[in-house]
């Protein structure tokens, strides 16, 4: 009768051992599968390739980006057009999640900026100069690249800075 | 006497048990907390070779490769 009743308590302990595995098993997938992946930094090389695709290809600016010598104001205004690009987001934000800033240098003064294009959230990019030491996942996301393009004889030297933020969709 | 001992050192093998199997457990979900923290999509993996604006940089070198230095350095100097 004795040995019933332990073997019976040894039941009810494997009950419970085998609740509490299936219990930190489904805490394990659920805390590895509730963290968002976070393509901030891919979604911003993404929009930068897209942006030097636009202003240059072989070598040669864009022939609509300099018109009669001088870089064409109406490129600058139609930039997100002439570019195909949306910066609409999903209703769940206010702002513009995107920031995009385009800086054309002379190879004479590479610290000058000779015409710049921006498009987007400006107010992003606070988040680029907060995480210059160290990167903070809850901050919007900024790529910088730099490529050299030439018009006619002139050589350029251009600089793109996009910023993702979406932290909501990316990080917790 | 001796069959209530049984019980005893029973039950306490039986709360060992328990207790390494929780704290074994609590070990895995910290390590799957730490590791979900890694799920950063990277732009340059290991099977990205060409880069699009290294590309257009050579493309404008074989027309102009004129100040091809200090253009180099420019380019390295991104943060």
């Amino acid at each position: 009768m004795n040995k019933v009743g332990a073997d019976k308590m040894i039941s009810v302990y494997w009950f419970v051992i085998l609740l509490l595995v299936a219990g930190g098993i489904f805490a394990m997938v659920y805390v590895f599968y509730h963290q968002p992946y976070d393509v901030r930094e891919l979604e911003a090389n993404i929009m930068i390739n897209k942006v030097a695709d636009c202003l240059s290809s072989n070598g040669m600016l864009n022939y609509e980006l300099i018109k009669d010598a001088e870089f064409s104001k109406e490129f600058k205004t139609n930039f997100l057009k002439k570019c195909h690009f949306n910066f609409d987001v999903e209703e769940k934000w206010e702002s513009t999640q995107y920031y995009i800033e385009i800086n054309f240098y002379k190879i004479e003064d590479s610290e000058k900026s000779v015409f710049e294009i921006s498009e987007g959230n400006k107010n992003l990019i606070s988040s680029c100069e907060t995480q210059e030491d160290k990167e903070y996942d809850l901050l919007a996301k900024c790529v910088e690249k730099r490529f050299y393009s030439l018009e006619g004889d002139n050589q350029y030297l251009i600089k793109i800075l996009s910023v993702v933020r979406k932290t909501e969709k990316n990080a917790k | 006497m001796p069959n209530k001992k049984g019980q005893i050192s029973d039950t306490m093998n039986w709360i060992i048990a328990t207790i390494i199997i929780v704290v074994v457990l609590m070990l895995f979900v910290y390590a799957s907390s730490v590791l979900s923290k890694t799920k950063v999509v990277s732009y340059k993996g290991p099977e990205t070779k060409v880069d699009l604006l290294e590309t257009k940089t050579s493309l404008a070198f074989l027309i102009n490769d004129d100040n091809k230095n200090k253009i180099e350095q420019w380019i390295k100097d991104e943060k």
